[in-house]
Parts: C-alpha cells; structure tokens; sequence
C-alpha cells in the first residue's frame, strides 16, 4: 500500500494524516505512531536494520579483539595492570622464550611457504597443462588436505613416529626418523604440506585465466619452449606472490601444529606462547595482547604486500575469446617424475598421517601387540564420555554453519552494492578478521566476555556452549562473507528485476530469478564452514564450556593423556561425520533441486 | 604469382607450399583436409570462411602450433612440416599477429615489440631503439612505456603488427586480427596493414570471415568450406565466377531465384525465365560449373552490384517488385525489394531514394547473374583456379 500510495494520486478521503497515520482515523496513538511510521518508511527500516547489523559486528569481532589487543599497552584500562600507558609489554615479546617462539614462528613459517611453492607450482602446471592421468582427482585432494584441520595430520604423524607409536611397534624403530619429526624439521614439513593447497588453488586459478596466445606469441616470435616459459613467469607473479603471503599468514597464525607436534616437540611457536600465557595461571592478558599485536602484524604485513602488488600488477589475461591452453603428453621419464611428485605429496601429506591415525586406532594402547582390535571403536561409541564431544561438535557445526552462513551472505550482499562508506569499512573489517589468527580470537572473546561490566547488565556468557558458537560464527563469518561476495556480486539485479517485471512478488522474484544462481556457492559455502568447525581446534580450546568439551578438544586431551586407541579413534570418526555429512548434503542438492540450479555455474572451470 | 601492390617482393619473402594438408582431431573431428596450394614470395593470400571452416587450424599448422595429421608445409623452399618432421614455431622464420593481440601483460609496448629482434641477436638498445621506431611509424611512438592494459583496442593491435613486423621474417600470419576492433577501427587498421605488409613485401597469409575484408586486402583469396579449400583465385575471379553456390553466397549476393534453361546465346551466357511468375523479356546469366551440359531447373544467384532499379514502365525492366526497406548510404541508398513471387533481393544500390511499399522494376547485369544447377550446394574439393 506504500509504494501505491507514493505513485498514485487518492481521493482526499483516503489520504494518510500528516505524520503517516491511518486513514480517517484522526490522532493516532502515540505508542503506535512509531511502529506505523516503521511501516511507511522503508529507508527507516533499511538505516535501522544496518544499525543492528553494526552493533552486532561490533559486538562479534570488533569489540572482543580491541578490548583484548589494548591490554598490551594500557593494562590499566580493564583492571589487568597499573598502567594507563606502556610499552613494557611489547618489549617483553623480544626477551627470552617469547622472543625465540616468535622468531621460529617467522622462519619455520618462511620455509613452510617455500614449501608450499616449490610442491604447489610443479602440481598445478602438471594438473593443468599436461595429460597428467588421474589429473582430475588432484583438485579433490587438493581440498581435503586444505580441510583437515591442521592438527589432526599433525597428530597422525605423531602417532606414527613417537618412540611407542606405531613404527616402533611394528619393528621400526628408527630414533632419527623419531628426532626429525618430532622437531623443527617435522613442524616445517607439516606447515608446508599444509601450503601446498594455497599454492595450488593461486597457479591453478591463475593457469586457467592464462590462455594459450601468450605462449603461441613467444613461440612465434622465435622463443624457445624455456624461453617462453620464462616469459610466463611474470604473468604468473601475481599468483605466486599471493602463494607465498597466504601459504606465510596461514603458517604463522597456525594453532593445530603448535599445539600438538611443536609442543610435544618442545619447539614452542608463538600461537602457543600466546595460548599459554592466556591459559596459564594468573593468566597474563598484556602479555598474550602484545604476542597478539606481532602475530596480527606478521599476517596482516604480508597480506597487504599481496594486495598491493596485486592492486598493481593483476593482469587481466582472461577474456572471452582466450584459447584454451593445450595439454601437453608426458614423456615416459616425465610421466614416472611426475607422478612421482604428485603421488608423493598425497602420500606425505594424507597418507602417512591417515595410515598412522587408522593404525593407531585399530591397537590397543599398552603393550606390544600388534592384533587389530576394534575396542577402541567401541568405546567410541559406547562410551558417551567419548561419543558425547562427537555429537556436540556436530551439533555445533551444523548450528554456526548455518547461522554464519545467513550472516555471511548478508555481508556479501551488502560488499557487493555499489561502493560506499559502510561498504569499504565492511570491506576493510573483514579482511582484518580473515587476518585474524584464531587463537587471538579466542583470547579476545575471553577477555570481552569475562569483562565484570557485562556481568553488571546480565549478559554471562564466559564458559558457555553460546559464546562458544558466538565465537565459532564470528571467527567463520568473515571468510564465508569473502566466499559468497563473488558469487552474490554475479548475480546481476536485471535477474531479480526481470521478474518483477513479469508479476512475481518481491519474495517470489527473489527465489526464482536470484537464489538457483547462488545456490550452489551457497551450500559449498555452508559445507566449508561446517568442515572447518567440526575440528576447530584454537577457540575450542580457550572457550569451551567446563564439562562439555568439544570433539578437537577431547581428542587432544586423549591424545595428551596417552589414550592414543580412543583419541585417535574418535578423529577418525569425526573424519567420517564430516565426509557423511558433506556427501549427504551434495546428494541432497542434488535429488532436491531442479536440474537448472544444478545447471549454474557448472562448465566453467574446464 | 606476383603481389598486385606496388612493392616489389623483399628479398626475405618466403614461397610458400602446401600440400595435401590434413588436421584429424583426437575425437574423430576433421578440421582440415587435404588443403594443397603455393604461393610465390610477397603475395598477399587471405583464406575466406565462416566459423569451422578451418582456416584458423589451417594457419596454426602452418605456424607449428599445431601439428598436422598429414601433408606437407615448405617455408622458403624448406619443408617444415611433413611426415616424420615438425620444425617448433620459433624455427619457420615467421611471425604472427593475433585476433586478442597476446601482447605480455608485463611488458610495455616497446618491449613487446623488441622481444621479437631478440632471435635476430640484436643488441637489447638496438632492439628497443628499432621497436620505438616502427611505434612511431605506426603513430603510437609516445605510447611505447605504456602496458597493454593502458592502451586501446586499436593501439594494442597496433604493437602487435609492429612485433610481427618488426624481424622482417619472410612469413606473416594474421588471425582475425581486425574482429576485435570497432568498425571505423577496423577501415583504418586495414589500410594499415595492407600498405605496411606491402611495404615490408612480406608473404602473407591472413585469414579472416569478412567478404569485404578478404576482397580489400587480398592478392589472392582462398575460400574454405568446412576444412576443404574450395576456390581459391584472385579477388576479381572470385566475384566474377565462384567455384560453386557456397562461394557466392559467402562473397555476398543480392538473392536468389529459382529459374529454368531456356537457351543459350552465342557469347556462351545462358537465357533463363522465372520458375514461379514471368519476367517481360528472358534473363541472361553467366553459367557457373556445371551448367556446361545442363538443361533445366538451375539456381539463378544475384551479386548486388547486378542489380539496379528501374521504373516498372521503362525500358530495361526485367522483374517487377515492391521496396520493402530502404537504408541511406551517404553517397545513396540501399534498397530491399520483394519480386512478385515473393523472392527477396537486397542490397540494390541507386543514388535515387525509392519509397517504403513503392513498386519498381528491377534490371539485371548478366555478368553479375552466376547460374549453377538446380540443388548445387555441395563443397567442391580443392579446386586451384
């Protein structure tokens, strides 16, 4: 009735009073007058709506970290110390243990990266430009290896290699292999395999933009085959400089290894020294701030470098006409090296730790027997102590995915609009978050929500299951919103507009013209989310509810308290409810939608 | 054959042999088959088709990008491809200009273009020296630091028939290089082309799908249907007497009537009447292949520039018509017409401006009225007129 209201002249008899209220109704209630004037006045819902949603960001991410970063220099702030100002902490940070987990954190994270580059490169150019066989499962694999959280290989491994894992009890007792591993070398290694997918996912991307002229050009125009891949190279540097910085940011804002190989390998890393000064006791919160403070700075320097050289030296080399590159046939020596390479890898990095994860739990705990049991599994799922962490996790998941994932989209819709000021913030904000390691998160929401002034007003959430899973959307949201923006900015208005046109209803043209476009990235959104919640490790740890841990959690105390057969078991599990999950929601979209969602966005990636 | 431009061939020019060139796909697809032609050094030879004719597999099997099924290429007398033998890109001495310019993203237009005197074994000054002079030549020498991104359409293309020009290679191979641009563009950077290519005396093969493109800038014209060479003769041949209906229709007609073999004349035309209707006096037309023998139904197929209007009334009226549209030209108009069966013919040129629904009388050339029988509509294998 607004909008006819607004477009067609009414008899005098049916036009609203001045001020909005009903028709011939004379003075309006004043308790009324606001709700009616609400209801005239979208632009008033549309400034309000943005006012929660700010106040909600604020109280999600934004609050929760500064509160906690600002202890590093003024303690005295929220009652953590007697200075109003000082930099006594920070300075700290460059003395003893701190200073060395922070300079192994930098140098073990530079390697990693490396890593990631030197594995990453030769896979995606094999992937994409040869008749590598068995090419098509290498991106499969590629996001499994990204999925699993980094923990959980991490503790395969240990498994594997600890002096009463499993090679010790099959015989193969090799001390060196035990010393390697479990030290800084088997940390590096780790964190590289876990940059490899970056790597990966950055070349591939931008091998597949990179048409063949570029290399027809060179070829002729006189260069050889070397020198026309060298000529490649610098199209390919902006890939590969974005390789380097997120492979380096991810290695360094990493818990999973800290927590569990680099810990028991006495090789602390900066994430843990800030875990540990928050969980110690007294916990020193100035002193994890400003440990916070360089792990943000060593994230955030490098992603801005990205971004910049990004900013200036992203060719656009993908366009409608490009030729699709050819795929070359391997010679039969660079067949086995290949395969050799992408084999290997998959091997290292999923293999060796699955085998010792899957070993570890079909062995009992004590003794040498090597006997296959499945005691463990039951116990699993007997035992509700062990079943319990499982199910609340999956709960837990399936909650925050979907809660993050509503959110996310609403942040993607309002990145996607035309540019303006609450735009470019939003923007900036998320892209700090995404910086964000989850461990200073963590430490944030225990500091925010422990704070006695929110106690005062009735909001005790500290040691809660909700702050819990507040803390898990807020964490996931900014990278879910980063996820949806691409596919919600595709979706181009003239979709919705077109129906409307055509008689559908604003909710109708919504799910007709603009839902099947987004719905796949929508449910790939959803399912990353879930994933990475499932086996979340960092913020599960600093803010689980006493008595209700979490899965991540209680197989790493397992694990930690020697229960090796039932923590490994239990990971195992959760492996399989992420699988089942995700294969259940892939085959539900499948059955239910209409084939033309399905249809959308499908072909273009080869 | 000599180039018709007013250069004489450069001494670099390479021939150019083709034969039996066949391109068979993995999935069973022929691209290209059994192509054989020669050029003389410094011709200018454009190969004519539509989308899938294989005239871009056709050029990148000549510049090694692609290796051929079967056949054999000889640049310059050396034979390049061949069973058994396949000389990489870098080694047939040509260069290339490409539809999307492929122009590095991180190398500014000088480089760009000096990259390609680097197999010459030019001093890197030199080669930058010498690139910013041909940039200069070709109007854009203030533009050599700027990168492909910050260049036009026009300009990029521009630094890319400077690169392939530039190591005066004795082969040029263009690929659509005009598609791209706008249509006032496209004129301009013709024009350029064709008197630099010509100047330079380079051999060229250059393909495009624009019947006017191919007719302006050719020595000779080579028309591809569906990977067969189906004609292939100087522009002027090709207008005046297709190799079959495929070639006529694809180098521009004004319509097309079903008509029947009444007679023949002494100068070897043949006289026809209207299947449908009639016509005041017979039509005369030139008999395309296969019409030596042939008495009966034939297909009369009409070049715009054989048609004109006259009034109903007047001398020289062959066909009765009403006007259906009508398109100023600046130097006159371009008229549609239906016939009185109900046959359309467009394209009718008259500097007079005729009225939307008025009826005229239309008159016919009989060189421009090219007769074939009556349901001649398959390709022709490679015919070498």
């Amino acid at each position: 009735m607004a909008t006819l209201q607004q477009h067609l002249p009414l008899p005098a008899a049916l036009k609203p009073p001045e001020g909005g209220g009903p028709p011939n109704n004379g003075e309006t209630p004043p308790g009324r007058r606001g709700l009616a004037r609400l209801r005239q006045d979208p632009q008033l819902v549309a400034r309000g709506g943005l006012a929660a949603f700010w106040a909600l960001l604020a109280a999600l991410i934004v609050l929760p970290c500064a509160c906690f970063l600002v202890l590093a220099v003024s303690p005295r702030l929220f009652g953590q110390g007697p200075q109003w100002f000082t930099l006594s902490y920070l300075r700290q940070v460059f003395t003893g243990t701190t200073a060395v987990s922070l300079v192994d954190s930098l140098w073990v994270s530079a390697a990693a990266a490396g890593i990631g580059l030197l594995v990453g490169v030769p896979i995606a150019w094999l992937s994409n430009r040869t008749l590598l066989p068995g090419r098509r499962f290498v991106a499969g694999a590629m996001w499994l290896v990204l999925l699993l959280p980094s923990w959980l290989p991490a503790s395969g491994w240990e498994r594997l290699v600890q002096p009463d894992g499993v090679m010790y009890r099959i015989g193969l007792n090799f001390p060196f292999v035990t010393s390697t591993i479990m030290g800084p070398f088997g940390v590096v290694l780790l964190l590289g395999l876990r940059c490899v997918p970056f790597s990966y996912l950055a070349i591939t991307a931008a091998l597949r933009g990179l048409g063949q002229e570029y290399e027809d050009a060179a070829r002729t125009h006189g260069a050889s085959r070397i020198t026309s891949l060298r000529l490649l190279v610098p199209i390919l540097a902006p890939a590969i400089t974005s390789a380097i910085a997120i492979g380096f940011a991810e290695s360094v804002s990493d818990f999973g290894v800290a927590a569990t190989l680099a810990y028991r390998a006495n090789f602390p890393l900066a994430t843990y020294q800030l875990f540990a000064d928050v969980n110690g006791f007294p916990p020193s919160f100035p002193g994890a701030a400003a440990i916070g403070w360089l792990l943000v700075g060593s994230v955030a320097v490098p992603l801005a470098l990205q971004a910049r050289a990004l900013r200036g030296r992203a060719y656009r080399v993908l366009s409608g006409r490009s030729r699709a590159a050819v795929r070359r046939r391997l010679s039969r020596g660079g067949l086995i090296a290949s395969l050799t390479v992408v084999i290997g890898y998959f091997a290292v990095a999923l293999g060796v730790p699955g085998f010792g994860a899957l070993s570890s739990s079909v062995l009992s705990d004590y003794g040498a027997s090597l006997r296959p049991t499945l005691v463990n599994y039951r116990a699993v799922f007997n035992n509700s102590g062990l079943s319990g962490p499982l199910e609340r996790s999956l709960i837990y998941g399936l909650i925050a995915a979907t809660v993050t994932v509503a959110l996310g989209f609403l942040c993607a819709n309002l990145l996607s609009r035309r540019a303006s000021a609450s735009g470019t913030l939003l923007d900036f904000l998320l892209l700090a978050a995404v910086a964000l390691p989850g461990v200073v998160f963590g430490a944030g929401y225990i500091f925010a929500y422990n704070l006695p002034a929110l106690s005062h007003v009735g909001l005790d959430l500290y040691q809660t299951t909700t702050l819990l899973v507040v803390a898990y959307v807020a964490s996931s949201m900014p990278t879910n919103a980063r996820v949806l923006v691409g596919a919600v900015s595709q979706v181009d208005a003239s979709l919705r507009n077109a129906a409307r046109a055509h008689g559908a209803s604003a909710t109708r043209a919504w799910a007709r013209g603009v839902l099947p476009a987004i719905s796949r990235p929508v449910l790939m959104a959803w399912l990353l989310t879930f994933s990475g919640i499932l086996l979340e490790l960092p913020l599960s740890q600093l803010l689980y509810a006493p008595g209700s841990p979490p899965a991540s959690v209680a197989i790493e105390d397992n694990l930690g308290n020697y229960h090796f057969g039932v923590g490994t078991a239990q990971a195992v599990v959760a492996v399989a409810i992420a699988f089942t999950v995700v294969g259940l929601a892939l085959m539900l979209f499948r059955l239910v939608t209409p084939a033309g969602w399905r249809h959308v966005g499908e072909g273009v990636n080869e | 054959m000599s180039s018709r431009g007013q250069q004489q061939p450069s001494t670099a020019a390479h021939p150019v042999r083709v034969q039996s060139m066949t391109k068979e796909y993995p999935n069973g697809k022929i691209a290209v088959e059994e192509v054989s032609f020669e050029l003389s050094p410094g011709t200018f030879l454009v190969l004519l088709g539509p989308s899938g004719s294989g005239k871009t597999t056709m050029l990148r099997c000549l510049a090694g990008i692609e290796r051929m099924s079967a056949g054999r290429i000889d640049i310059g007398g050396r034979a390049v491809a061949a069973p058994g033998t396949h000389l990489p890109p870098e080694q047939r001495e040509l260069a290339m200009v490409f539809q999307d310019y492929a122009l590095w993203p991180h190398l500014c237009a000088r480089d760009n273009v000096a990259f390609a005197l680097k197999r010459r074994g030019v001093r890197r000054e030199e080669a930058r020296w010498r690139a910013e002079a041909l940039l200069g030549r070709l109007g854009i020498g203030a533009l050599c630091d700027r990168f492909p991104s910050e260049l036009s359409g026009g300009e990029q293309q521009r630094v890319g028939l400077a690169r392939a020009l530039i190591g005066d290679t004795g082969l040029l191979l263009c690929d659509e290089p005009l598609s791209n641009l706008d249509a006032a563009l496209r004129e301009q950077m013709r024009i350029e082309i064709s008197s630099l290519v010509r100047e330079a005396g380079t051999t060229t093969i250059y393909i495009t799908h624009d019947q006017a493109e191919a007719f302006a800038l050719a020595d000779r014209i080579g028309v591809l249907e569906r990977g067969h060479l189906v004609q292939l003769a100087e522009p002027e041949t090709i207008y005046a007497a297709p190799a079959t209906p495929f070639v006529a229709r694809f180098t521009g007609l004004a319509g097309e009537l079903a008509v029947r073999i009444v007679g023949r004349t002494p100068t070897g035309a043949v006289e026809v009447q209207l299947s449908a209707g009639t016509s005041p006096t017979p039509l005369r037309a030139t008999p395309g292949a296969g019409l030596e023998q042939h008495a009966g139904d034939a297909l009369l197929l009409v070049r715009p520039a054989a048609v004109s209007l006259v009034a109903p009334d007047g001398t020289g009226c062959q066909l009765f018509a009403r006007v259906t549209d009508v398109a100023f030209r600046g130097v006159g108009y371009e008229h549609a017409v239906v016939l009185a069966d109900g046959t359309p013919l467009n394209g009718i040129f008259s500097p007079r401006r005729a009225r939307w629904g008025e009826n005229v009388g239309v008159a016919l050339q009989p060189s421009g009225c090219l007769a074939f029988p009556a349901g001649a509509v398959a390709s022709a294998t490679a015919v070498g007129r």
